[in-house]
């Protein structure tokens, strides 16, 4: 319990992380394509202030909402597992990725349709952040997987 | 003795205080308003203001008429749309002309846009109803139109149009109106001396650009002052000008609801500064310049109205550069416009499903 607890707190902090990385890339390679004067330094300073900011002072702390998402995704991959035999770690894949792309998809209905996550506005960010919730789901189906085995 | 000098300096400091902080008081002209958003002044007992979920209304001798103006074209009202700015032309009171910013749904489809009408209004109605400016492309969300408007003195007319909140970047490229500051003959043509016109791919009515969403633009001596609202924080007073590029999104001073940084910039070279910014956000939602003599103390003001938490800056310029800033009305709660009338007075709407204008006169 307290391992699957760690692994499930390990899952959603790497797909905030994630998430906030494609944020950061998005408005950074932008900045770049209109000739700001963007460094390493300066890329992994403001990725960093985005970590901090926007779990700690934007609208709404990153981190609880990918939380939420993903504790009911997980829920209900857990339920469907007790009848389906698939493979966990595709299961728990397949429950990160929908959790985000659901935050993504959910949010700008309740803001007028506006997109919060700026890098949620296009079909390629959309993907990319999708494809981060899946490698976090992955992270933990297999991690539960590991346990089984041992 | 010492003791008697210090209560009767106390005494005087808070009588003085009292009565600067007093010298005015509110008259309601009209209240349980469906958000008004832009109002327009005839004369001191006459004006005409929008309701943003649709409705142009009037106010003749000082009494709001209970019905609408009828002939005002379809707003999409949702998000921060429907019907916006308003302005009367320069010879109102020879062409009864008037001209209005508004969301505008596209037929058949989920997308709208910013679109300004001329119109010609008589009694109770608008006629000679002509759009004169619609935005592109249009947009899928209903946030940021911009949707002000103010008369440059050769008599063509300036209009405000805001990034649509998802199409920011757009507002660093010529090929769109997202976050620029149009310029239009009244008839909508398009004035030959615009600075893009001859631009390849450059939309021919743009003035300026690099704006987010300019909820405030006046013409003083020339000189055209406009605020927009920053993010989460980074609200800008500016002063416009023809070909200007303002920096939104590639420089700013506030940071995404998120809490992302949208740039870690605030200045390039080429990228005009505001005159003043605000951080935390005030919102700033409307503005005029004060040139009445009912509060001498005010006169030369720009009156910035804000929606967070509710009250008008008073920012007195020295040339290019905001030397003071004084917090006024504060107890309105959110304040969607401001504007002046001939006899001094300032009149504000309040914003909401309940709102009213108000009157501030002397007390």
């Amino acid at each position: 319990m307290l391992i699957n607890s760690f692994n499930l707190f390990i899952s959603i902090v790497l797909a905030t992380c994630l998430v906030i990385l494609q944020e950061t890339m998005s408005n950074i390679f932008w900045l770049i394509s209109v000739d700001m004067p963007v460094s390493l330094g300066i890329f992994l300073n403001t990725y960093f202030n985005n970590l901090y900011a926007m779990n700690l002072s934007g609208a709404i702390p990153l981190i609880a909402l990918i939380a939420i998402g993903f504790l009911i995704a997980y829920l209900v991959t857990k339920i469907i597992l007790i009848w389906v035999k698939v493979s966990k770690s595709y299961a728990y894949a397949f429950a990160g990725a929908a959790a985000v792309l659901a935050i993504v998809l959910l949010m700008p209905l309740a803001f007028y349709n506006l997109d919060i996550l700026a890098g949620g506005r296009s079909i390629l960010g959309k993907s990319i952040l999708t494809f981060f919730g899946l490698l976090s789901g992955y992270y933990f189906g297999k991690k539960l997987e590991k346990q089984v085995v041992t | 003795m010492n003791r008697k000098i210090f209560i009767f300096l106390l005494t005087f400091i808070s009588l003085y205080t009292y009565s600067k902080e007093l010298n005015y008081s509110y008259e309601t002209i009209a209240d349980n308003l469906s958000h008004p958003w832009g109002i327009a002044v005839i004369d001191e007992n006459d004006l005409l203001f929008t309701e943003l979920s649709g409705q142009l209304r009037l106010v003749e001798d000082g009494l709001l008429k209970p019905e609408p103006i009828k002939g005002v074209p379809e707003v999409l009202f949702a998000g921060q749309g429907g019907l916006s700015g308003i302005i009367l032309d320069p010879n109102f009171n020879l062409n009864k002309k008037i001209y209005i910013a508004f969301s505008s749904p596209d037929k058949g489809k989920s997308t709208n846009t910013l679109e300004v009408i001329s119109a010609k209004l008589s009694a109770d109605s608008l006629e000679e109803v002509k759009t004169i400016f619609k935005a592109s492309p249009s947009r899928r969300t209903a946030a940021h139109y911009g949707a002000r408007m103010a008369f440059l003195d050769d008599g063509t007319l300036l209009v405000t149009s805001g990034d649509g909140f998802n199409y920011r970047e757009r507002a660093q490229y010529l090929d769109n109106h997202y976050g620029k500051i149009i310029r239009i003959n009244t008839d909508g043509s398009i004035p030959d001396d615009n600075p893009f016109l001859t631009r390849e791919n450059a939309k021919p009515e743009i003035w300026s650009y690099g704006h987010r969403n300019l909820q405030g633009i006046t013409v003083i001596n020339g000189i055209v002052y406009e605020n927009e609202h920053g993010p989460m924080g980074g609200d800008e007073l500016n002063i416009a000008e023809p070909s200007k590029n303002y920096g939104w999104p590639a420089i700013t001073y506030g940071k995404d609801y998120s809490g992302a940084t949208i740039s870690p910039f605030t200045e390039k070279e080429g990228m005009e500064q505001p005159i003043k910014y605000w951080v935390p956000s005030i919102a700033p939602s409307g503005m005029a310049f004060y040139d009445g003599n009912l509060f001498p103390e005010w006169k030369g003001s720009l009156l910035v109205s804000a929606l967070v938490p509710g009250d008008v800056r008073r920012l007195t310029l020295n040339g290019s550069k905001v030397t003071e800033e004084e917090i006024l009305f504060s107890d309105l709660g959110r304040i969607r416009d401001v504007v002046t009338s001939p006899d001094g007075t300032i009149i504000l709407a309040t914003d909401g499903p309940n709102g009213k204008l108000i009157r501030v006169v002397t007390k």
